[in-house]
């Protein structure tokens, strides 16, 4: 199938259930993501959505799966704003999958869409590692890399 | 022409982040007990070693600038089918931010589907785990300081 999509990679030293949590809960990804808040109830079905540090609607979706704490699938669409060209993009779809692997836990990240040469995409594939990267510090050291929280300027 | 692109970011020094790419005694702690033989200068020869000794991988050194950017020749020398493919161009760039470095690795040769970047592509994100992880001032992540082929 034609499309894009981006996959990566990090080992953790830590358990699934403790990724989770840091994927999921707002007092978590606040402190490596870019001081953004997850808000779902992470059930199928369910709503989930991003707010930025001063509380605006950033990207929005549904979740499509939970298998706690193993997999999660759910879509993402750029939320109209300052990214047009992504909204039109329409909905791309996030996978988490956590499994032991014999250095830690592998957490294998696969953001794709049903379009070719994708903004959304392109825009994750450079925010992704830096993310990531953030988590596996927070989980393994008890802090996130420095500036993580923080928002980027003029977004 | 394949392509294996990863980036982590890391909490450490140009300097360190140097280092542990480069000296035997470190590369053993991150990549399955294996170093590199090499001076690291322009047009030198490049081995990647087991711990019995036997060669991995070899090529040359194409281009350094320490402590920000390595451009490795590569060629899989263990693996029939990977030595086939000839040799690859592995490419290490380091971007300090803060207390923080960018360390981008592509490893890429011209040849479709290409078997050897498939085979890295599973390697490099266990690698770089682990090194992210002791420069960050961890122990090696479990099974990355011995031999596992």
């Amino acid at each position: 199938m034609a499309g894009s999509k981006f996959v990566y990679v990090v080992i953790i030293r830590s358990t699934p259930e403790k990724i989770w949590e840091a994927l999921t809960k707002p007092e978590f990804t606040r402190q490596y993501w870019a001081g953004t808040t997850q808000k779902s109830d992470w059930k199928k079905g369910s709503s989930w959505a991003v707010y930025t540090p001063d509380g605006r609607l950033w990207d929005s979706g549904e979740i499509l799966e939970v298998d706690y704490p193993r997999k999660l699938v759910l879509t993402w669409r750029k939320e109209p704003g300052k990214f047009p060209e992504m909204t039109a993009e329409g909905y791309s779809r996030l996978t988490y999958e956590l499994t032991p692997d014999p250095l830690g836990i592998k957490l294998t990240l696969t953001h794709e869409m049903d379009v070719e040469n994708s903004k959304l995409i392109g825009a994750v594939s450079q925010g992704w590692p830096s993310v990531l990267s953030s988590l596996k510090t927070f989980l393994e050291t008890g802090t996130p890399l420095e500036n993580s929280g923080k928002w980027p300027e003029g977004l | 022409m394949s392509k294996y692109v990863y980036v982590t970011y890391i909490r450490t020094t140009p300097q360190k982040l140097w280092y542990a790419l480069t000296k035997p005694e470190f590369q053993k702690q991150y990549w399955y007990g294996m170093h590199q033989d090499c001076d690291w200068k322009k047009g030198s020869s490049w081995a990647m070693k087991f711990t019995d000794g036997r060669t991995a991988d070899a090529g040359e050194i194409l281009e350094v600038d320490p402590p920000r950017r390595a451009v490795i020749k590569w060629r899989n020398e263990f693996r029939p089918e990977l030595k086939a493919e000839g040799f690859s161009q592995c490419t290490y760039e380091i971007d300090p931010d803060g207390d923080i470095c960018r360390l981008t690795v592509t490893h890429e040769i011209g040849v479709e589907n290409a078997k050897l970047i498939d085979a890295v592509s599973g390697g490099w994100p266990r690698i770089l785990s682990s090194l992210k992880t002791i420069l960050e001032g961890g122990e090696a992540l479990p099974r990355t300081h011995s031999t596992a082929a």
